[in-house]
């Protein structure tokens, strides 16, 4: 058996849909003529196999786990070792980081049966996947309030704005911030309303927050994440605003969105913070 | 190589995300650090940060665990160009990874497996190196891993592997103490001779860390104390290859920075009192 061969032959047994079990007895296929035991009485070949197939699993199951710490909470340690057996199935490692292991989690979930015991679990998922994602996000200049402030007037109307590569925003059905907050607290969490609830992340200072979106702010951040200019973004704002006071609207809004760090500074505005500062660590 | 090429660091231990906070904040003593490749292989966020503040007070080393270099799947050179943009970002005393394979078919286990001890997979793997090192620019060091199945194929035995790799592919070696014990346990071989059968002017840093006892097999657990036959074999492993540059592990179950970093004291001290089994 050449060396290619081989290692397909023990990825397989590795990664059998039921690990070690599979990787027991006769059905392991690496006894006696790959593995050597050297006459070994304590372990057998199919058993040291199913040392790597134990260790597989559980690696994985332990970085998913803290990966989706809601998702484990919501389904419990069973259901949610179930959830990854199927998952690695579907979706095996394929990346040379482990940190990318659960990038797919959310998509498989959508069409698992959990989803129908626990309508909003895919959207959980996805909602901590984004958390991971943007803790690892590309750093970029943020814009701040005195940088924008030097601004003239008269250049205001076409400034291009872009949200910061460490921001996304997650469209859900379900007010799941809340259900992230009390498994983060460590309290019992409930069902989420089923209501439009999206959530914006964010990082700041290193570290990441969330919060729920009213509509009128989450399609606004919608438009400057496709980068969009003043005028643009004030109009979309104008024209889905009930407060006919679009002025401090759009005031109340930049200010917000620039106190929290998630516009990237441009070409157009000097650049007042050029990273996030190490704090908070 | 050129061995001077490998400054004398002293006594160092792992990077690990409990203890970010504390050192960035305290810049606590220690040598230096070793930090997984990968961890930081990111774009952007709070490891980069901490790892740019340790680099400006410590000087680091590269350990990666998904080079597979083993594997017969293609060198990944997107991974590559990332490690090598990583270290000319971070400038490590030196980069390296592990004597094995870790997925194949364009997917990954997550996990080292050990090679068949063969001519045909010494040529294999030697290529493979010396192409890495082309694409660092320097000479990279290969850990010897701990394993649970050895093959039926294997000609040779695991340390004139590891030796044959290294003098062929011209590369260093990471020695892990703790690695030889748990496989001379795992497959009934003399941990001793292994030593003994290294070269001596290729191995530039060690390995210690602590196992786990499941009573048919040691398992390389990395969240134990390190027990006192692997102290011992390190002890005869400085008589060997001398006071070389040596990182404590610990990657489960982390204790609190100051019990690494009395261990890594503890293996100072060991150092200087070193004697031959």
């Amino acid at each position: 058996m050449n060396l290619r061969a081989l290692q397909d032959l023990l990825y397989q047994r590795i990664t059998a849909p039921h690990g070690a079990a599979d990787a027991q007895g006769d059905r392991c296929g690496l006894s006696p003529s790959v593995v050597d035991t050297h006459g070994d009485e304590r372990l057998s070949a199919a058993e040291r196999v199913g040392i790597y197939a134990d260790a597989y699993f559980f690696r994985l199951l332990d970085c998913l786990g803290e990966e989706f710490p809601a998702t484990l909470a919501v389904l419990g340690p069973d259901n949610f070792a179930a959830l990854v057996k199927g998952y690695l199935l579907v979706y095996p490692p394929a990346e040379p980081s482990i940190l990318y292991a659960g990038r797919y989690l959310a998509d498989f979930l959508s069409n698992h049966p959990f989803a129908e015991r626990w309508p909003f679990i895919a959207e959980l998922a996805r909602l901590e996947r984004a958390v991971l994602d943007v803790f690892h996000a590309a750093d970029a200049p943020v814009l701040g309030v005195e940088a924008l402030r030097a601004v003239p007037p008269e250049e205001w109307p076409a400034l291009k704005l872009r949200t910061h590569p460490a921001v996304k925003i997650v469209h859900t059905e379900w007010r799941l911030g809340d259900v992230l907050q009390a498994v983060e607290q460590g309290r019992k969490w409930s069902d989420p309303e089923h209501q439009d609830a999206s959530v914006l992340v964010w990082r700041q200072h290193a570290l990441v927050y969330y919060r729920s979106l009213e509509r009128l702010e989450r399609d606004a951040l919608v438009i400057v994440s496709k980068g969009a200019s003043f005028a643009v973004i004030c109009d979309a704002v104008a024209a889905g605003a009930e407060e006919t006071n679009h002025v401090a609207l759009i005031g109340r809004l930049i200010a917000r969105w620039l106190a929290d760090g998630i516009i990237a500074a441009t070409d157009a505005v000097p650049v007042t913070t050029m990273r996030d500062p190490l704090c908070g660590a | 190589m050129d061995r001077s090429d490998f400054v004398p660091l002293g006594f160092g231990v792992g990077l690990r995300r409990p203890h970010y906070a504390s050192i960035v904040e305290a810049h606590p003593p220690m040598d230096w650090f070793e930090v997984i490749s990968e961890n930081f292989m990111v774009e952007g966020g709070r490891p980069l940060q901490v790892l740019e503040d340790v680099r400006a007070h410590y000087p680091i080393v590269m350990h990666g665990v998904s080079q597979s270099i083993g594997s017969t799947d293609p060198l990944n050179l997107t991974y590559l160009y990332a490690l090598r943009a990583a270290v000319r970002r971070f400038e490590p005393a030196w980069v390296s990874d592990h004597l094995c394979w870790s997925g194949v078919g364009g997917h990954n286990l997550h996990d080292l497996l050990p090679l068949p001890y063969t001519e045909e997979t010494v040529r294999h793997v030697v290529g493979r190196i010396r192409q890495v090192q082309d694409i660092l620019e320097r000479t990279i060091l290969i850990e010897n891993v701990s394993s649970y199945i050895a093959f039926r194929c294997s000609r040779l035995d695991e340390w004139e592997f590891l030796s044959a790799v290294a003098q062929e592919a011209d590369c260093a070696i990471l020695l892990d103490i703790n690695n030889i014990f748990v496989s001379a346990f795992n497959h009934h071989f003399d941990p001793v001779r292994y030593i003994d059968a290294v070269p001596a002017g290729r191995v530039v840093q060690f390995h210690l860390a602590g196992h786990s006892d499941h009573g048919t097999y040691l398992l390389d657990s990395h969240d134990h104390p390190i027990c006192p036959q692997v102290w011992a074999l390190y002890e005869h492993a400085v008589c060997r290859f001398g006071r070389i540059p040596t990182l404590i592990e610990w990657d489960n179950n982390i204790p609190e920075f100051e019990v690494l970093a009395a261990v890594a004291a503890e293996a100072r001290r060991r150092c200087g009192s070193g004697h031959r089994l």
